[in-house]
This record gives structure tokens, C-alpha cells and sequence, in this order.
């Protein structure tokens, strides 16, 4: 069961400072933000009392479940033992680690009371899934630390497998919990319970796409040549998430057409003209989710470790199009306390909210990509994440002798 | 130092346990006695449920007796920026969709039973007090706003501004979650009354009743058994303390 | 803005290396004249060392609870130690003149009670906002 994997520090070059003064230049953005936000107040935001989630909620959830779903390439090797990904547990469990904190901070620095951290950490009200994501969200980071302490030291490497998937049930519970935020929400048409699967379906695409770029940097950047079967490997497992998340968003909306007191929502959401059709029907369906597809299944693209680069990065796209409509529609459509009447007032009772986020919003949230970046790059310059090969002979070679050792 | 925390505890402890003696030995006679508002020492009691009854039949249009009131009262500011702006108190105006009949609801945090505000607060800053009232602790408010993303009512607002000249008995400030305290200074001061039903009382059109849901004395409780009320969304079961007619 | 943030990570080290001394404010000489009586409502040594405490249990009772006693709410506290200046206006609380402000900052202790509660005594705040409504 040991990992004969040969493992790099990776040295200072042009590519590694290029990415890390990207990076800090992005926490410096979101830094300056936050501190304008913290003096001033929300009103420098686009967010308002009837949109009172937007574009750093958009970032934060966009993190947090890219996170969970960057470990499950950890989770194929470790837990359904599929060999070829082993190379890649330690970077994938790092990645989830990075991403996490990027996504909390964005998270706890859009508070109204961000210096009331330590209020949100030590009073609880256990009815609330927000507080049991705080001990979901922090027991994540235990369990990964645990985890990759038991991919570095050999001697421990046979718990690998129990501690990876003590790890893969965690994060599963995790994203639940974190689609869980909407499932409950009486108020809101918008949300249902389906959220659930659907975060953690988009957790996966989510998290191979990002990963799959990481890798593309590596070897473009840091000389870690990809070799064909791991690009069709990460093919196939775009493609399988895509049809999962696609699968579920038609279930999503079928079982809340199925209802007739949410028809006022779907066709708001589905047949309107507004900002929200355009990013479910043209970001999420067409550059989300076809498009890709298309280039997937596209003979020469498909091959290229370029064509799979393009499709990951039209799937993340596709997928903070679908988190934003998701998280910012059901709120803009008005709630119905009266029904059967129409309803006016000072507050904006009936009427569809308007959402315009600001500039401040958009460089909260780029500071969470800068600290999950910088964490990442500092990470791998220290230590030794990052797998020397990942070409065929390697991966291939690796999996042919276990699997001869196995027969 | 030392010496004066232990006599903290000790008067803490005799103020405790004199308040437990009397409410063991003689709950129903010292309730009774303070119907009219408790003493400034005493907790609010489990024995009260406040609430409001609002007739919509006398809400006029043009009347904004309550919502002025209630601002000036709580020192709500305007700051000329109306998705931002916090409101405590609105006026719905409805139009029957097919009989175009128009109906004016003045509409606040309906002091629920059972709040979804509650449920969600992970911080438990939202809670519902022993006499029914549903209130933020600011305190312990971190400002994540999932109470407003839960009210079915749309009862919440956020404080998206710096505040300054803050009236005493209302503080309100930047980055915490507010609402209605069904004018919770005046229930503990003893005036058993909201700002907004007085000015209704007072300069407007008599249509909003507060009193004591739980004392079947009260005229409140006359006015629930007489005529035929309505929650709004009742069918969410959370057993408001804010009723209406007319509706 | 930028400058009062410099100042509060300035103190928080500040407050890191020489705790001990800022905390317990011995060190630290004020004017307190009370405009109703010349005591306050704990000896003073007690006060300087646990007022933060008394306001803090003061708070949870008031708000969860509903009581409101007078001796250790903090409008109590602001209606006797708040002094006009001598232009008659009340200092504001960012001011070193306000009682709290001017004390916090030398034990570079951040209040926070005035994010929210109102710091002047409330006779003046309310006369000043009689007349901004009659216009």
C-alpha cells in the first residue's frame, strides 16, 4: 500500500512568482475591500434588505463546494482504490484545504459583524444548519490535515484507505449541509430540498474542472508533463459530472413545476426576459453545460490537453452561473403573503428586486480566489505536493504493476 | 478585587433565589397584582403573550400615522437610499387580482411562535422572549442575514450604514439585523403599549389593537373571540402573534 | 479611514506588550464629575477594574430577560458621566472628550457599546430630534 509516487518541491521560477504575485495582488483587492466595507457599511454594495445575499455569497458557496469536490479526486484513489489518481491524493487534498479557507474568509469577511468571529465560534444554536456547517466546515480541515499527514509519513500509509474515506463521507455531509442552507427556507419558492444533491453533483464537476486546470498549469508552468491517459481519465470524469448535474437541475426544476404554487417562480426563472433566463438558458446550459459536451465528445478536441482545459473552464463558468442564479433569483422574485392579490408598498412588496452587485463585491470575492491561490503556491514551494511525473510511462507503468501484483 | 466578586455572586444569588421563592409560593398572586406592568426588576413571564390585532376595514390610504411614528420612536432615519433603508413598519397596499377590491395592511415582524428567524440564527441572536416577543440580540448578532433570507414577511432589515445619535431606549447600529420589538421599552417601562397603535389610536384610524394574547380579559382577547381573524400565511403554522380582520 | 486603522493595529500591539499596565487602568488619571450626586454607583477602583463586566451582565438580562434596572445600564451611566462641553454641545464619542472615549483609547481597548446604543444623554438627543422633524 505504500506510495512509490516520486514527490517535488517545487523551486522558485518565473511561473511560480507570476502565480504568486497574481495571487497576492488578489488579496489585496479584497483586503482593500473588506476595509472600505467594514467602515462604510453594506450600502456600498449592490446587496439591499430584498436581495440580501449576492456576488461574495455567489463566491463563497463557488469555493466552498469546488473545495469538497477537489478532494473526491483524493477519494478515487484512496477509497475506490483506482490507482492512477494516487499521485495526485496529496495535491487534491491540498487544493481542498486552499479553497475552503478562500471561500470561509470571503464567507466571514461579508458579515455585518466580522469582528463577532469569535461570537459565531463559540455560541451555537444547533437548529441552525448555518452553525453546524461552522463545525462541518472546521472538522473538513482536521480531517484533510489528518489525511494528509497519512499520505506524507509512509509508515502510515496503510490508513490511507479508512482515513480517506472517513474524508469522503465528511465531504459529502459537508456540501449537504451546505445545500442544505436553501433546502429549508419556507419563505422562498425558489429553494427545495433537491438542493442538497445538486451541490454536491456540482461539487464533483466543480472540483475536477479546477483541478484539471491546476494540472494544465503544471504543465505548462511547472514541467510536470501531462501524459494522454490522465487528460482521458479527466475527460471522462467531466463528462459523467456534467450529465449528473445536468440530470438534476432538469429534476430540480420538473419537481417544482410539478407544483402549481411555483409556476409563478419557474416561469419567472425559465420563460422571462430577464437577467436570470439569460444565465440559466445561455451560461449555464448552453456555456456550461453543451458546449462543453460538444468539445468533450469532439474527436480531435477531446484528445488535446488543451480541448479538456477549454471545457473545464466553460464548466466553471457555467457552474458560478448556475450558483448565481440559484442563490440570487429566488430572492429577486417577490414573495406572495397575499394571495390572490397584488401587492404594493414602500418595501418592495411584489415586485421583482433588482440586483446590480458593485465593484466592493466583486473584489471580496477575488480576494478569496488570491488567498486560496497563495495558499496553494506557498504550499507546494515548502513542500513536497507536487508529483515529479505524470506522464503515461509513469501512471501507467504504476498501475500495470499493481495490477499484476494484484492478478 | 477578589473580595467584590464574591459579593457580586452573593447579591446575585439572594436576588435569584428571592425571585424563585416567589414565584413558587405565590405564582398566581404575584402575577396578578402587576397585570398593569411588571416592576423594572422582574423578567418578562411565559404568562403574557403580547400581540396586536389590526383591522384593515379602518386602515385608510393616505394615513401613515404608524409607520412616522414608529420611526420616530426607534430613531429610524432615512437616508434617501430605499433599498437600504430600514423599515420597521410598512404599508401594504392589496388589489384583489380579480374584484380589484383594495385592501391597506400595515405590515411589521409578526411576532411568530415558532419564527423561522429562530431556527436559523446560528448564533441564536434571534429569540423569542418568555412574554412572545421576537427580538435580535445585537450582542450576538454577526450580521449573516439568514434570519431575513428565512422571514416569510420580510419583516427584517439590515443596517447597511454608520449610525450616530442613537435614541437610548432604541439601539440600532451598522452590520446587525433589526425589526419590530413590538416596542419592547415601553412593555418593560410598564406602558404596555407600541408607538404605532398609539399614534393609530391617537392621529390615525383606530384599527391596531395591542394587548395581551394569553389574558382573556383583555380586549384583545374579546376582539380575537368576536370576530373571525386571519394570520398571514397561516399555512406555515407559525402561530403569529400579529392578527388582522378584513383580510 | 485608513488612518484609524493604522492607529487600531498600532494598538493592539501596543495592548499585546504592556497588557499588564493598560487593562486595569491604574495608571490612568480622569475628571469624573457626576452631574446627579458625586458617586458613582460602585467605588470607583471597582468600577475602573469591572465596569466592562457589570454592562456586559447588565445587557443579557435587559435584552433576553426584559429587566431593567437603573444601576448598571449603560444609559444610566452615559446620563451622569457625559458633560456638555464648553460650547454646550455633548462631545462626540470618536472625540477624546467623550468620558469613554477618552480613557478607551489610552488603554487601547476598543468599545464597541457605541456601535450601536446612543452615547449622549437623552434629554439633549431628544430635543435635537424634535426639531429636525418640525422642519
Amino acid at each position: 500500500m505504500r506510495d512509490k509516487t516520486e514527490y517535488m518541491v517545487v523551486e522558485f521560477s518565473k511561473a511560480t512568482m507570476m502565480f504568486g504575485i497574481i495571487a497576492l495582488s488578489f488579496i489585496a483587492v479584497g483586503l482593500f475591500s473588506f476595509i472600505t466595507l467594514e467602515h462604510e457599511g453594506h450600502w456600498l454594495t449592490g446587496m439591499n434588505n430584498q436581495i440580501v445575499w449576492g456576488l461574495p455569497h455567489v463566491f463563497a458557496i463557488f469555493l466552498i463546494i469546488a473545495a469538497s469536490g477537489i478532494l473526491n479526486i483524493a477519494s478515487i484513489s484512496s477509497v475506490f482504490n483506482i490507482k492512477i489518481y494516487k499521485s495526485l491524493g496529496r495535491l487534491s487534498a491540498l487544493l481542498a484545504i486552499c479553497l475552503l479557507t478562500g471561500g470561509l474568509i470571503v464567507l466571514v469577511l461579508d458579515l455585518g459583524r466580522p469582528d463577532r468571529l469569535v461570537v459565531a465560534m463559540t455560541t451555537f444554536n444547533f437548529k441552525s444548519i448555518f452553525a453546524w456547517n461552522i463545525f462541518l466546515y472546521s472538522g473538513f480541515m482536521a480531517v484533510i490535515a489528518l489525511y494528509l499527514w497519512m499520505m506524507f509519513e509512509a509508515r502510515y500509509n496503510k490508513f490511507v484507505t479508512k482515513v480517506g474515506t472517513f474524508a469522503f463521507i465528511w465531504r459529502v455531509t459537508l456540501t449537504t449541509g451546505t445545500g442544505s442552507i436553501f433546502a429549508f427556507l419556507v419563505a422562498k419558492d425558489g429553494y427545495g430540498t433537491l438542493m442538497a444533491p445538486l451541490f454536491i453533483a456540482l461539487s464533483l464537476l466543480l472540483g475536477t474542472a479546477i483541478f484539471y486546470k491546476i494540472l494544465f498549469w503544471m504543465d505548462k508552468g511547472l514541467g510536470v508533463s501531462l501524459g494522454s491517459e490522465i487528460i482521458s481519465r479527466f475527460r471522462k470524469l467531466l463528462i459523467y459530472f456534467i450529465f449528473t448535474v445536468f440530470y438534476l437541475t432538469i429534476l430540480t426544476h420538473l419537481t417544482s413545476l410539478y407544483v402549481t404554487k411555483n409556476h409563478g417562480f419557474e416561469i419567472f426563472l425559465l420563460f422571462s426576459q430577464n437577467i436570470y433566463t439569460f444565465l440559466f438558458w445561455f451560461c449555464q446550459i448552453g456555456i456550461g453545460t453543451l458546449l462543453p459536451l460538444i468539445i468533450l465528445y469532439n474527436k480531435k478536441l477531446s484528445e488535446s490537453s488543451f480541448g479538456v482545459l477549454l471545457a473545464s473552464i466553460l464548466v466553471i463558468f457555467g457552474s458560478f452561473a448556475m450558483l448565481y442564479t440559484i442563490i440570487i433569483s429566488a430572492q429577486a422574485y417577490p414573495l406572495d403573503l397575499f394571495p390572490g392579490y397584488s401587492e404594493n408598498s414602500s418595501f418592495y412588496d411584489g415586485a421583482i428586486s433588482s440586483y446590480m452587485p458593485s465593484i466592493y463585491e466583486l473584489m471580496l470575492g477575488l480576494g478569496g480566489f488570491g488567498i486560496s491561490a497563495a495558499i496553494y503556491i506557498f504550499a507546494i514551494m515548502v513542500l513536497d505536493f507536487t508529483p515529479r511525473y505524470l506522464d503515461d510511462e509513469h501512471t501507467l507503468g504504476q498501475n500495470n504493476k499493481e495490477k499484476s501484483i494484484t492478478e | 478585587m477578589k473580595k467584590y466578586e464574591i459579593k457580586l455572586n452573593r447579591r446575585d444569588f439572594l436576588k435569584n433565589s428571592s425571585m424563585v421563592g416567589m414565584a413558587t409560593i405565590a405564582p398566581g398572586v404575584f402575577f396578578q397584582e402587576l397585570a398593569h406592568g411588571r416592576a423594572l426588576d422582574e423578567p418578562a413571564s411565559a404568562k403574557k403573550r403580547w400581540g396586536m390585532l389590526i383591522n384593515t376595514n379602518q386602515c385608510t390610504d393616505e394615513c401613515d400615522a404608524c409607520v412616522t411614528a414608529c420611526n420616530e420612536e426607534h430613531g429610524i432615519e432615512d437616508f434617501g437610499r430605499p433599498t437600504t433603508d430600514t423599515q420597521w413598519i410598512r404599508k401594504l397596499k392589496l388589489t384583489h387580482d380579480t374584484s380589484g377590491e383594495t385592501i391597506n395592511v400595515p405590515m411589521m415582524c409578526q411576532h411568530c411562535e415558532n419564527p423561522p428567524c429562530v431556527d436559523v440564527c446560528p448564533t441564536g441572536a434571534s429569540f423569542v422572549r418568555a412574554d412572545g416577543i421576537v427580538l435580535v440580540n445585537k450582542h450576538t448578532c454577526i450580521g449573516c442575514r439568514y434570519c431575513m433570507m428565512s422571514c416569510p414577511y420580510k419583516a427584517r432589515s439590515f443596517v447597511h450604514e454608520n449610525l450616530e445619535n442613537q435614541l437610548p431606549h432604541a439601539p440600532r447600529g451598522k452590520g446587525c439585523v433589526e425589526s419590530c420589538t413590538l416596542c419592547v421599552h415601553k412593555i418593560d417601562n410598564g406602558e404596555n403599549t407600541t408607538a404605532c397603535a398609539e399614534a393609530c389610536s391617537k392621529d390615525g384610524q383606530q384599527a391596531i389593537l395591542f394587548g395581551d394574547l394569553k389574558d382573556p380579559k383583555s380586549e384583545i382577547s374579546k376582539q380575537l373571540k368576536k370576530y373571525e381573524t386571519k394570520e398571514v400565511r397561516s399555512d406555515l403554522g407559525l402561530n403569529t402573534a400579529v392578527r388582522y380582520r378584513g383580510i | 479611514m485608513y488612518k484609524k486603522l493604522s492607529i487600531k493595529i498600532l494598538l493592539t500591539f501596543v495592548l499585546i506588550f504592556f497588557s499588564g499596565a493598560s487593562i486595569t487602568h491604574e495608571n490612568i488619571q480622569h475628571n469624573i464629575s457626576a452631574s446627579s450626586g458625586d458617586k458613582c454607583v460602585e467605588p470607583t477602583e471597582i468600577m475602573r477594574a469591572q465596569h466592562h463586566i457589570f454592562v456586559k451582565h447588565q445587557s443579557h438580562e435587559t435584552v433576553v430577560k426584559g429587566i431593567r434596572t437603573k444601576k448598571y445600564s449603560l444609559n444610566n451611566c452615559i446620563d451622569c458621566h457625559i458633560k456638555p462641553t464648553s460650547n454646550g454641545t455633548y462631545p462626540s464619542v470618536k472625540s477624546e472628550e467623550h468620558f469613554c472615549t477618552g480613557c478607551h483609547i489610552a488603554a487601547a481597548a476598543q468599545v464597541e457599546c457605541f456601535d450601536c446604543h446612543a452615547s449622549k444623554p437623552f434629554k439633549k438627543v431628544a430635543k435635537q430630534k424634535q426639531g429636525s422633524l418640525k422642519k
